[in-house]
């Protein structure tokens, strides 16, 4: 399977219960890379608008792009 | 209202983007005579409270004056510095750390002309614009964060308690009375996202009540599990409740787990944490971040709790005002008031400023708390 | 004439200190007049609901505000801090008012076209209201609505050649002191350092991927006017290994009384004739000095670099040659398990650019931390959890008694495999020829 689409299954796969993930738990998809390759994938992903970034201000999340509950609470999406 | 194009084009967000270009380098607006002398300064006075002289090995000379500055602050506000920089400094004009500015001019009567100037200018409240001082042994503005301004954890006002204790100690601005520096700040809750940790007198939001849970909405605005993975103590946790006659998914606070950071409101907005009653102002004293003479150390809790008493804290600023006034009056010339509390005695401290110890005051949390009881038989009594 | 009655507020405009809400009344009465007929594309009164709804804190003393993780500039994970009124309707101008935060020039000097520019961009697309600065050292805009966000950005990068800051998971904006620009003090170039480590850096500020924030601090001596030992996760402190440079002649001229001592930080009160021997010989921490009534002499291996001294006499003494920094690590407020210090990773470093020295140890503590940190970890807390030794290990750095305040008080060495003779593997036979069961 292709980098991107490890990340993209396991955040679909997960769609139901939370949408958000630190970057930890990326890196865990791909035991094989250190966390600068995994950046880069991510990194892709979010160029490529398929992912977005989640900020609490103090840490940062990643999530598919227009996931989640809030952005449509406060209607940003 | 016509929405004005940048040049922005949002459907195609990676067109003529500009990424990763930094900050402006450092020596790009400075003074000349700064520019000149860069690396080759020779010494220092402080010629009157606000009021530097730096000497280089050139000869030449720079009178730097500092003024207190509101963090928040309008862009009018702004160009009115900028109005004076103008005027007096060529254009130039730098921050501080401690949120005051600092113009620079090299002649000693512009210097003169440039403070009077900047003493003269008031708000039509009343209030100074440009408070000339700030400098050596006195106390120097605050450091603060957003309060009720900006910020969604808050216990407290920041500006407002920094407006009222800065009116209290604003003879000392305007002096250098005191042993040592005295630096103050305030962080509005304990994430301290403005560090006040290493004050000598830090003054911190408190939360005394953990968030209410709203389970009508916990799961409509909310993803759960992150509201359970940003607790940093493990406190709250999923559960199922019945809310009118059904079951919702909400979530469950362990409330004597719960140190009140406010991370779990961040996540999600049904849990918010700003209680009216329950917040307030816990004093901490005796931190530094110097080297000079003792170690860095941090604050130590002083008073446990002070309501919110909005717009003027009374019973805040009194204390401030009280502790700096003991320390004044009681320690040695280059004691910074943790060096001179840990001279006479903790015990001594409480003594001298009448302030009452409570059981809140001594340390319960986690490994560090042994390290703070007394393992001795010297104390005073 | 403001749009919300403020009488709680209106009691801050009274008092010497900067009145915060003068200032920003003045602001909402500019934008009421709009003198030059500005299309402000965020409610013009957005200031004077900002005052409306801080009246109402006031009066309920809680918070009216809510965050907001959604919004951003496209590519970057930081620099924008999401907010939301929980009063919408009643302050519609500031329903939503979000942070922007944009990287200051290191030392925060400034010429006035720099800073109207700003201003002209955050008048037109924003609120008008700012923090000079905030706690980390950026520049804030204080509240915009989500549609400006890009057009700040690209107006920022385009027209003024400058970029966000950090926020989240990410290196933070770094800060310096203002370093050799205009002290005498300073051990290496704090400003030099901080700007090029923030320009070999963009991709760590703009791109989260840590385990939780990290600051870089710099302060050029021991001082501390950025409190990088305090605030910052790697603090570069200067400090010098040779001999402080006395001229003996200022040495009497300070203690005939000719020149003011401590340059003058202590004359708003009669302490008496300064006295030598009694404020700098007796109060030198570590005690390595002498005055003989015409001679002051200082043991330099016994100096440990206080800046007492020199803060004292500055014309008189001053740093040595040959210059460095220490590096301190893992520095953070108390959230969770209380307040950490930075701890003193390398006792000296020459920092010389291109700085791959310094820039050698960072990267050697983030890809440890990156792999080993928790979510939400600060590396000083992996530090903690993990070891000052394994520290140690990662950044290739010798133990040295410099690196503890006193060597442990327990005995449970944490021996390695490599280091026993024979390993942890025993010869059970031998043993037994030696001792019964």
């Amino acid at each position: 399977m292709v980098d991107k689409d490890v990340v993209v299954d396991f955040l679909n796969s997960k769609s139901g219960s939370k949408t958000k993930f630190y970057f930890n738990d990326f890196t865990a998809l791909f035991p094989n890379k250190g966390p600068r390759e995994v950046k880069k994938i991510l990194t892709a992903l979010v160029n490529e608008e398929v992912l977005e970034f989640w900020s609490s201000g103090s840490t940062t999340m990643y999530g598919l792009k227009g996931a989640g509950k809030q952005s449509h609470a406060e209607g940003e999406s | 209202m016509a929405f004005i194009s940048s040049g922005y084009n949002p459907s195609k967000p990676m067109e003529n983007r500009i990424t990763d270009i930094g900050p402006h380098k450092y020596d790009s607006y400075f003074p000349p005579v700064i520019k000149k002398n860069f690396g080759k300064w020779l010494y220092h006075e402080i010629l009157e409270p606000g009021v530097l002289v730096h000497v280089a090995k050139s000869g030449d000379r720079v009178y730097s004056i500092r003024v207190g500055g509101t963090r928040t602050m309008s862009v009018t506000h702004i160009r009115e510095l900028c109005e004076i920089a103008d005027k007096h400094c060529g254009g130039h004009l730098r921050f501080t750390t401690r949120n005051n500015i600092e113009f620079m001019v090299t002649d000693k009567s512009a210097m003169k002309a440039l403070r009077d100037d900047l003493n003269s200018r008031k708000f039509p409240g009343g209030s100074f614009k440009f408070p000339v001082g700030g400098t050596g042994a006195g106390i120097s503005n605050m450091v603060h964060t957003q309060g009720w301004v900006h910020c969604h954890t808050p216990a407290t006002d920041a500006s407002g308690p920094v407006k009222c204790v800065m009116d209290a100690v604003f003879e000392d601005f305007k002096n250098m009375r005191m042993p040592a520096p005295v630096r103050i700040a305030l962080a509005c809750c304990i994430n301290m996202c403005g560090a006040v940790h290493c004050s000598d007198i830090g003054l911190v939001g408190i939360h005394r009540k953990p968030p209410m849970i709203d389970h009508e909405w916990a799961d409509q605005l909310c993803e759960i599990p992150l509201a359970v993975s940003a607790c940093p103590t493990a406190a709250v946790r999923p559960t199922t409740v019945e809310y009118k006659g059904e079951k919702v998914k909400s979530i469950a606070i362990k409330e004597d787990r719960c140190m009140y950071c406010g991370n779990c409101y961040t996540m999600c907005p049904a849990l918010p944490i700003s209680d009216g009653e329950g917040d307030g102002i816990a004093i901490m004293v005796g931190g530094k971040v110097s080297n000079r003479i003792s170690m860095p150390k941090f604050s130590k809790v002083v008073v446990g709790y002070i309501p919110n008493e909005p717009p003027r804290w009374p019973t805040l600023t009194k204390m401030v005002k009280h502790i700096v006034e003991v320390y004044a009056a009681n320690a040695e010339k280059y004691e910074r008031l943790g060096d001179w509390a840990e001279r006479i005695g903790w015990e001594s401290f409480f003594k001298l400023t009448g302030l009452e110890f409570t059981h809140h005051l001594i340390d319960d949390f986690r490994d560090p708390a042994y390290y703070t009881w007394r393992q001795s038989t010297q104390f005073k009594f | 004439m403001t749009k919300h009655a403020t009488p709680l507020l209106d009691q801050l405009e009274s008092g010497p200190w900067p009145s915060f809400v003068s200032d920003i009344k003045q602001e909402a009465e500019a934008r009421a007049k709009n003198p030059k007929g500005l299309d402000y594309q965020i409610p013009a009164d957005c200031p004077d609901d900002l005052l409306g709804v801080l009246e109402l804190s006031y009066a309920e003393k809680e918070t009216h505000w809510k965050h907001g993780g959604i919004v951003g500039v496209f590519g970057y994970g930081g620099g924008v801090i999401g907010r939301y009124c929980d009063q919408p309707e009643k302050f519609p101008g500031v329903a939503h008012f979000h942070t922007m935060r944009v990287a200051q020039p290191a030392g925060k000097y400034y010429n006035t076209k720099f800073l109207r520019d700003l201003c002209d961009i955050w008048d037109l697309r924003g609120s008008g209201i700012t923090n000079m600065h905030g706690s980390t050292g950026d520049i804030v805009l204080l509240g915009t609505q989500t549609p400006q966000l890009e057009e700040i950005f690209y107006e920022l990068t385009h027209n003024m050649n400058v970029d966000l800051g950090g926020s989240g998971s990410n290196l933070r904006t770094p800060e310096a002191c203002l370093g050799q620009s205009r002290c005498e003090y300073a051990c290496y170039n704090a400003q030099d350092l901080c700007y090029q480590l923030t320009q070999d850096y963009q991709d760590e500020l703009h791109r989260p991927a840590f385990p939780y924030k990290f600051k870089f601090k710099f302060d050029a001596c021991p001082n501390g006017c950025v409190c990088a030992m305090a605030r910052s996760d790697f603090a570069v402190v200067g400090t010098w290994k040779d001999d402080i440079k006395i001229d003996q002649e200022k040495v009497k001229a300070y203690a005939g009384g000719v020149l003011k001592p401590n340059a003058g930080a202590h004359s708003g009160r009669d302490w008496g004739k300064f006295d030598l021997q009694k404020e700098v010989v007796e109060r030198c921490p570590s005690r390595c000095m002498k005055w003989d009534g015409s001679k002051l002499s200082i043991v330099t291996a016994g100096c440990v670099r206080c800046m007492h001294c020199i803060n004292t006499m500055p014309q008189a003494l001053r740093i040595g040659d040959e210059r460095g920094a220490s590096i301190l690590v893992g520095a953070k407020a108390p959230v969770v398990d209380g307040s950490q210090m930075g701890s003193l990773l390398v006792p000296f470093v020459k920092v010389e650019p291109p700085y791959d020295e310094v820039k050698e140890v960072i990267e050697k503590i983030w890809d440890w931390w990156m792999e080993e940190g928790k979510n939400r970890e600060r590396v000083g807390e992996t530090m903690k959890r993990l070891s000052f030794q394994k520290l140690l290990e990662v950044t290739d750095i010798p133990a040295s008694a410099c690196h503890v305040k006193e060597p442990r008080s327990n005995p449970y060495i944490f021996f390695k495999e490599d280091e026993v003779p024979g390993g942890w593997s025993h010869d059970l036979a031998a043993y037994r020829n030696r001792h019964q069961r």
